[in-house]
């Protein structure tokens, strides 16, 4: 693939990462409430979105700060992928695939470890589920670098196996 | 992707990041006072809940939705949506949480069982500005409802002054016939009263009680009486001013009566609180510590001329008790 190929494709790429990471991050938290409502205690679709409405800014839920709290690793992570991404082009195809590789394996951490954590306290209510909140965002900040890591080695390990096979 | 294009997306990440702050600014504080009244007549108890208590928030401030409130106090079917408003009122126009304890205290006495519950409920989310409601909610212990006597209970110890009255009814409810009701004053002197001496015997018994709960419980009651055998109004005195605390702790410093002495410098301090609640339970500890509070003479006689109706009257009863000029 040429660099002018190769240019659109990752423009779509990181687009789709960049914005879909900040969107994720923001409303995870309460598409687990909408979903935990919807299949645990059996409330229909629209009344547990009318739910999740009332409890955006109710004393004690508070759900857009949660929202927004576990949005902001989201967001820094994905600022790192415009830059990293965003101007990939310009490389060695080797080094695109390693860097695609790290920006989905550290979006994977991001959102693995943040939806484990928002469905643990979903279904597991307690007191200290607000420290979890407040925690959380530091967890994924320390966690993303090493989802990076391991996708940028599984990325030059693709990358390696594509080159064995070109004649 | 260009430089240009970049840059772009990070301007859209910081327009996103603005219109968030923008809409949490509208829909937090007292811009919301509007949104929040008129969600007071919203057909979903949980949205009139939570307009009650993000109303309680802003206090004062949504002095125009005392009408709205009282409407839901004094009428609303559901139980835990009136008490909400109740408790509300307390933060914004204590006036009208006494409107609300007036006509709820008639009710104790209803033929209606689930009336008598709700009377009760809703006079314990006044907390101590139901302080009137003492001696009716006596008379509710010896319901022969066990739901009704454990929210008079509830509300005796949510209601908490004057000590000398509520602390032993308290007492009395810990031998109770029914395991909840006895659960219910036991974990309020494990967690939030403290144990008189004469309730010690009594606790010890309840350490063998039937029920796995209360006897937990009272262990936790006993060791906290042993703890605070000795009133620590000092501790109670530098929780005064801290935003969460200070109702809490002029509330235990009135419970205290003249054992708070010690404390009457920052009690005083309270008075001027921009909360009528803070100013309110400031008067009701002098008052509680009567004669020793005689420096408080002065400040208190100013307070016959407060902005709220209840705290004037209370400042008139404190100034009696401890022996300055009395009401005009």
């Amino acid at each position: 693939m040429t660099e002018q190929e190769r240019r659109p494709v990752l423009t779509k790429l990181t687009l789709t990462l960049y914005w879909g990471s900040i969107f994720l991050g923001l409303t995870l938290p309460w598409v687990v409430r909408i979903a935990h409502e919807v299949y645990a205690s059996h409330v229909p679709w629209i009344e547990a979105m009318r739910s999740l409405n009332r409890q955006l800014f109710a004393p004690g839920y508070n759900l857009f700060l949660v929202g927004a709290m576990n949005a902001a690793p989201f967001a820094i992570f994905a600022l790192f992928i415009l830059f990293h991404l965003g101007r990939a082009h310009l490389c060695e195809p080797a080094t695109v695939t390693r860097r695609i590789g790290g920006a989905l394996g550290g979006t994977a951490v991001l959102l693995g470890v943040s939806l484990w954590a928002h469905i643990g306290t979903v279904v597991y209510p307690d007191a200290q589920g607000a420290l979890l909140y407040f925690f959380l965002p530091f967890y994924l900040l320390l966690l993303t670098p090493l989802g990076y890591v391991m996708g940028h080695i599984v990325g030059r390990w693709l990358g390696g196996r594509a080159g064995d096979r070109m004649p | 992707m260009t430089q240009r294009q970049i840059w772009l997306n990070v301007a859209g990440l910081l327009a996103l990041i603005g219109l968030c702050a923008g809409w949490y600014w509208q829909s937090t504080g007292v811009r919301a006072i509007p949104a929040l009244t008129h969600s007071l007549k919203d057909e979903q108890t949980q949205t009139r809940v939570f307009a009650a208590q993000g109303l309680a928030e802003t206090g004062v401030a949504a002095k125009a939705s005392v009408p709205d409130l009282l409407e839901v106090a004094l009428h609303d079917p559901v139980q835990y949506a009136a008490a909400e408003a109740a408790k509300a009122l307390t933060r914004i126009d204590l006036a009208a949480a006494r409107q609300v304890m007036a006509a709820y205290l008639p009710l104790l006495q209803n033929q209606d069982v689930q009336i008598r519950r709700k009377a009760c409920a809703v006079l314990a989310s006044l907390g101590p500005v139901a302080k009137p409601a003492v001696p009716s909610l006596l008379g509710a212990l010896d319901d022969e409802d066990d739901l009704a006597r454990d929210r008079a209970v509830d509300a005796l110890a949510m209601i908490g002054v004057p000590a000398t009255t509520v602390l032993p009814a308290l007492t009395r409810a810990l031998e109770d016939k029914t395991a909840f009701v006895r659960y219910t004053a036991t974990r309020h002197f494990a967690f939030t009263l403290t144990p008189p001496p004469d309730s010690w015997p009594i606790l010890r018994r309840r350490m063998h009680d039937q029920d796995k709960g209360v006897a937990s419980l009272a262990g936790v009651a006993l060791d906290r009486a042993m703890r605070e055998s000795a009133p620590k109004a000092s501790v109670y005195a530098q929780m005064i001013g801290m935003n969460t605390s200070t109702g809490y702790a002029l509330q235990q410093l009135a419970m205290q009566g003249p054992g708070a002495a010690e404390a009457v410098p920052e009690i005083m301090r309270a008075l001027q609180d921009d909360q009528a609640l803070h100013r309110y339970l400031a008067v009701e500890a002098l008052g509680a510590i009567g004669p020793q509070a005689a420096s408080a003479v002065p400040v208190l006689t100013r307070m016959l001329t407060d902005d709220d109706a209840v705290v004037r009257a209370s400042a008139a009863e404190a100034l009696a008790v401890i022996g300055g000029a009395g009401p005009p």
